[in-house]
């Protein structure tokens, strides 16, 4: 039944992508949108199914594909993340229905949208290399397709295309040459076969494969250095777009990286995995850094999954750590800690962005700057918004808490080790963790504080309301789960648990979870969130009661201290920007922010100023350091490459000539 | 979980807990106050005006501002709530208060964050550049506190092999050896910096200040009156007796009630009440002796700290 | 059909097609040029059916109906029209001349046979033993594409090297499915129509014309 269900995702999704070209346009976001919301249903029955019983699903059909074979075998592994992708497909597709503009209504973008949802159910079921290649390229095209949807009203949409186009093409490129490395060593293009003879290879075919891999789908993931496109093309892209990116697209990129390292390799030395921690380390500070210094909502946001998926590689590289040097138990607890990230980062990052294109539609802009006051004129949205701000930042009792406890815990017992690799890691990772833990609480204190209190700072947030019915929902029932999830984690982490035991092949001997409670299998420490969410509960009503009983009067609205000023206006609020000035000054140097002050004087003096204009900007610090000089070495280059065709058309085709026959003479 | 203990005096200790920080943290903030102003060559007001102060606060209207949310009057009693939630289950005067077993010291650092990051949100909530000031002050404080923090509990969980906080105190009572290493002196120092940074004392923040521009906690309670103000100014006083009763318990155990019975949680009172006291006046005392820092050096401060705590980390695997 | 009529017939048709792109590369008038590669067409168009016929395939049979039909009689007609009020027919100044271009004709068919032996060994048939004949007829075609000035001569260059893939193909799979040959086939159809239509215009802008001269599609 279960191979049906993936043979239906993929025919719903095609029928989608065709409804959405041919249908007229009263009737097409509905009709394509709910082919769409069909496709993503079976797709997540499938995984639950495959979650539940644990015997992979597998479809083979050489029609499609001549040579090699379109096969899709999908274990509990890559199960999870079908489940998550059409989870928030389904939240993503829901907002869609009552998301106007952005281009998103034309036929291109409903022709488009299906596929590159169909794509995500599918790239975790592909289980040979020509397969995963072609889904995972359809994957970036329709993607970058879809943020090109806006491109003729708005220029900035064509260069944050034109790097994310560059970006997900380097990576692509070093993922092939990875995989097609493993297939030609070990002579089968099929991942199970491939898992099977990797062993045998020599090493230095073993550390390419998984360095290229590792480049490609680091890229994907968008984790430091090759994280510029994220910040770029998620603002860009339109609302359900960006939020299906941020929370199912950059997910693959941690499914390859355990895919390739874990399930296909096998593991591997130990400088492998402590290169992806100092990846993942490095990723979360300097994601969580610039989003708590960035004043573009949807930037802000895009920032915070650079840091997440940090965090993630970092209990991905905890676990690979682990498992090189023989502690398999505790590398299952570290790579169950690090998906059950990716699950509860895939909901509440979600819902941010959902909400966040929410706002942008009800106010006209997502520059935290001009927002305010939002809380009330949004009565449904903002306590959304509220809601998933509080689970991203940890807090009690959402679900980020959960996953934050449980690497944290995962590092914890790697100690006291007598491996030097293991000892010194763990503490830094501790660190890194804890640093990037406060910032997002700060950055999220900003954009929830900036964005939805206090009073609106332009006409646009003065004049939100409340946004229609399907966004509200959407975005909702994501904000729920990260409620549910908090509460009752034992709802998610058994999968999750079986999920991980898959890929390491090694099944613990104790279950993650007693009941209500979540404990390491032979270790003390627990945790029970579902008690602690009850007892926040029974405070709050208690606490609130004692107040309501000491004084009865009604609350007295009065004007707010304002030290002898006569009116409260928004521009003696704080804003995103002085919110995050103490940090940008304490981080000075790694931010290196710019500042121009341009003053005009007054005629008569010099000494007067009349007016002055402050721009203040904070460039990445990888772009201006990493990708400038290589963009103008590579001008360079081109400049001298281009005096060699002269325009004669004989020329260029003796190229291809000697090409092929080089080509041919390496062959024989 | 001890089968000796029963059910009803799980309870008790529980109950008993949150009465101990209810009275004994405004108690504290007064004995502080005393021992300050003795110091300085002045009487100053008896140790029990805090309460005092909070009844006269309760008694009073309450006031919001006009444009605020549902937020702004939430927050105090989040805030006080989670403080609530962690006197009843962190292991105060016993090992096995209700639900100690769920009792992981990471849950109390990151249930404190919820509190701060509330207030922060009321805070914001008004409007004003105060507001704004204070939350922002307050959050940067809080984030660089987090790294120092964590990295220190790590250095208190790992010779216990869990973050669990009865299965620390056991295992301190049981090894009293460990406890004079260089490795707890560090996480000490680190603990005792970082617990200045989040209660807001001398030298990073100063409590009694009246000047705006040098606030960073009083800056976010400005707009609060009446019932709301109590509720802060209680929870003020509540974090600070729960942080040094769990510096007191993790570091100096002795005292602490490890099995069920009245004389046992008698005595457990007594010396937790004496030894939290004596912080209290040992803190007080330097605070005397400082002056408030610089905004902009507390990061510094933090910074320290955290380089101590992960020396503290490192030093277990030199000196097992 | 028995084995050896069978891969004698097999030889031969490709050895025409083969001996057609010689032939290219040795004439000079258009007219003549366009007769061979229509020969050529049919040549290819007969190892498909040798193959069927041996094979009992039906598809390949359709597969042959389709090449002979496009590219032994449609292609050929359409240029012949394109190039009927030619007056200078002649390919005057190759870039490379005659007796050149056949010696290096011979170079690149001693290299396909050289590259193409592990491919026919490979594959293992009668039919893959001559899969280094169509390399051949490809690397020819690519020639032609190189070293003849005139735009017409490049369109004749193209298509013999879509011959030539296309006769591999036949010669290691038994031809591509049916669906993906006539796809090819329309593919190559429609090429050499824009193609023209591009020789066209560039002849009324500015008449008989060296392609090399046009040197504005420098950067």
């Amino acid at each position: 039944m279960t191979p049906a269900l993936l043979v239906a995702t993929a025919l719903a999704g095609l029928a989608a992508s065709l409804a959405g070209a041919v249908t007229p346009d009263r009737l097409r976001i509905r009709v394509s949108t709910s082919l769409t919301i069909g496709a993503c249903g079976c797709a997540l029955i499938a995984g639950i199914n495959i979650l539940h019983s644990g015997h992979p699903a597998v479809v083979h059909t050489t029609a499609l594909m001549p040579l090699s074979g379109f096969s899709l075998a999908l274990d509990r592994f890559g199960a999870l993340f079908v489940v998550i992708s059409a989870v928030v497909g389904i939240c993503a597709l829901v907002f869609r229905l009552g998301y106007i503009g952005h281009g998103l209504g034309s036929r291109t973008a409903s022709c488009i949208l299906p596929l590159f949802v169909t794509t995500l159910l599918l790239v975790p079921a592909a289980s040979n290399v020509t397969t995963f290649l072609f889904l995972w390229e359809l994957m970036a095209i329709t993607s970058l397709l879809l943020v090109l949807t806006d491109h003729a009203h708005r220029g900035e949409v064509q260069v944050a295309a034109q790097w994310y186009a560059v970006m997900t093409q380097l990576g692509a490129a070093a993922l092939i040459l990875g995989l097609v490395l493993l297939a030609t060593r070990t002579g089968s293009q099929s991942f199970a076969v491939i898992a099977l003879r990797s062993a045998h290879l020599p090493t230095w075919v073993r550390s390419t494969a998984f360095v290229l891999a590792l480049v490609g789908f680091g890229s994907k993931a968008g984790a430091v250095p090759l994280h510029v496109w994220l910040p770029r093309a998620h603002p860009e892209a339109p609302g359900p777009v960006s939020a299906l990116m941020s929370a199912a697209m950059v997910n693959l990129g941690v499914y390859g990286i355990v895919r390739v390292g874990m399930g296909l390799l096998g593991g591997g030395p130990t400088w492998w995995w402590l290169l992806v921690m100092f990846l993942g380390a490095l990723s979360a500070m300097f994601g969580s850094l610039h989003s708590a210094t960035s004043r573009d909502l949807k930037r802000l946001l895009a920032y915070s999954t650079t840091d997440n998926v940090g965090l993630m590689l970092l209990g991905v590289g905890a676990s690979g750590l682990f498992a090189s040097t023989g502690h398999r138990a505790l590398a299952v607890v570290a790579l169950v800690a690090a998906l059950l990230h990716v699950v509860f980062h895939a909901v509440f990052k979600g819902s941010l962005f959902l909400s966040a294109s929410s706002v942008q539609q009800a106010t006209g802009s997502t520059d935290l700057d001009g927002l305010g006051g939002l809380l009330q004129r949004m009565p449904v949205s903002g306590p959304i918004f509220l809601v998933g701000g509080l689970a991203i930042a940890a807090l009690p009792p959402f679900c980020g808490f959960v996953s934050e406890w449980l690497l944290l815990q995962s590092m914890l017992h790697g100690l006291p080790s007598s491996d030097v690799a293991i000892a010194v890691a763990m503490p830094i990772g501790v660190g890194v963790l804890a640093l990037t833990g406060g910032l997002t609480a700060f950055t999220f204190a900003k954009a929830i504080g900036i964005g939805l209190l206090g009073l609106p700072r332009t006409d646009g947030a003065e004049r939100a309301t409340e946004v229609r019915r399907p966004m509200w929902v959407g975005a909702g029932l994501l904000a729920l789960l990260c409620l549910v999830f908090g509460v009752a984690p034992f709802l998610v982490i058994p999968a999750v648990v079986d999920a991980a035991g898959v890929v390491t092949r090694f099944h613990s001997a104790g279950a993650l979870t007693h009941g209500w409670q979540i404990g390491l299998p032979g270790v003390p420490g627990m945790l029970a969130p579902g008690l602690l969410a009850l007892g926040l509960l029974v405070c709050t009503g208690l606490v609130a009661l004692a107040r309501g009983l000491v004084r009865r009067s009604p609350v007295r609205l009065t004007e707010a201290w304002g030290c002898g000023r006569e009116l409260q206006t928004a521009r003696m609020e704080y804003t995103a920007t002085s919110f995050g000035e103490p940090l940008t000054r304490v981080f000075e140097d790694v931010l290196n922010p710019s500042r121009d002050i341009d003053a005009s004087h007054i005629a008569e003096s010099r000494y007067y100023t009349e007016a002055a204009v402050i721009h203040t900007s904070l460039e990445d610090a990888f772009e201006r350091h990493l990708y400038r000089p290589a963009d103008r070495g590579f001008q360079r280059w081109g400049a001298l490459a281009r005096r060699v065709p002269n325009g004669s058309v004989h020329r260029y085709l003796a190229f291809g000539l000697v090409a092929l026959i080089i080509v041919l003479v390496v062959l024989a | 979980m001890n089968s000796s203990w029963s059910y009803v005096s799980i309870a008790a200790v529980s109950l008993l807990q949150v009465m101990l920080v209810l009275l004994g943290g405004p108690l504290l903030l007064g004995l502080m106050r005393k021992v300050r102003c003795r110091m300085e060559g002045r009487v100053g007001p008896p140790i029990r005006q805090p309460l005092l102060d909070l009844r006269k606060l309760a008694g009073r209207e309450r006031t919001r501002p006009e444009h605020t949310s549902w937020v702004f009057p939430l927050a105090p009693v989040v805030l006080v709530a989670t403080t609530l939630v962690v006197a009843a289950i962190a292991p105060l005067l016993a090992t096995n208060p209700a639900f100690g077993w769920s009792a992981d010291l990471f849950a109390v650092v990151f249930l404190f964050l919820l509190g701060s990051v509330s207030l922060a949100l009321g805070a914001l909530d008004t409007g004003t550049a105060f507001g704004g000031m204070g939350a922002s002050r307050a959050m940067t404080i809080g984030a660089l506190a987090e790294p120092a923090l964590l990295v220190a509990i790590l250095a208190l969980s790992v010779p216990a092999h869990s973050s669990n906080l009865p299965a620390i105190i056991t295992r301190s009572l049981a090894h009293p050896a460990w406890l004079a290493t260089p490795q707890r002196v560090l996480a000490l120092v680190a603990f005792v910096i970082v617990i200045i940074a989040e209660s807001g004392r001398l030298p990073v923040d100063n409590p009694s200040t009246h000047l705006e521009l040098t606030m960073i906690h009083e800056a976010m309670v400005l707009e609060y009156a009446g019932p709301d103000l109590a509720l802060v100014k209680l929870a003020e006083s509540m974090r600070l007796v729960v942080l040094l009763t769990l510096l007191a318990d993790l570091f100096i155990p002795w005292g602490i009630a490890t099995a069920p019975g009245p004389s046992h949680l008698a005595v457990a009172l007594v010396a937790t009440v004496g030894k939290v006291a004596l912080l209290g006046v040992a803190l007080a005392a330097f605070e005397v002796t400082v002056a408030k820092l610089r905004l902009f050096r507390v990061p510094e401060l933090l910074a320290g700290a955290f380089v101590l705590a992960i020396l503290a980390v490192l030093s277990a695997l030199v000196v097992p | 059909m028995n084995g050896s009529s069978y891969s004698s017939a097999l030889t031969l048709a490709a050895g025409a097609v083969l001996v057609c792109a010689v032939a290219i590369l040795w004439l000079a008038s258009i007219r003549s040029v366009i007769k061979m590669v229509a020969t050529q067409g049919i040549a290819l168009g007969l190892v498909a059916v040798v193959l069927g016929v041996h094979l009992r395939d039906a598809g390949l049979l359709a597969a042959a109906a389709v090449v002979i039909a496009v590219k032994g009689v449609a292609i050929p007609l359409l240029l012949g029209r394109a190039s009927g009020g030619d007056s200078g027919s002649r390919e005057s100044r190759p870039l490379v001349n005659v007796p050149a271009s056949l010696v290096a004709s011979a170079a690149l068919i001693v290299l396909a046979f050289v590259t193409g032996r592990s491919v026919a060994r490979f594959v293992g048939t009668t039919a893959g033993a001559l899969v280094p004949i169509g390399l051949a007829t490809l690397l020819i075609g690519f020639f032609v594409l190189v070293a003849r000035r005139r735009p017409t001569f490049q369109i004749v260059g193209l298509l013999m090297v879509d011959n030539g893939i296309a006769l591999t193909a036949f010669l290691c799979t038994a031809g591509f499915p049916f669906l993906i040959e006539l796809g090819v086939s329309f593919d190559v159809l429609l090429g050499v129509v824009v193609l023209m239509v591009l020789s066209q215009r560039l002849r009324i802008e500015f008449g008989d014309i060296d392609l090399d001269e046009l040197r504005e599609l420098h950067d």
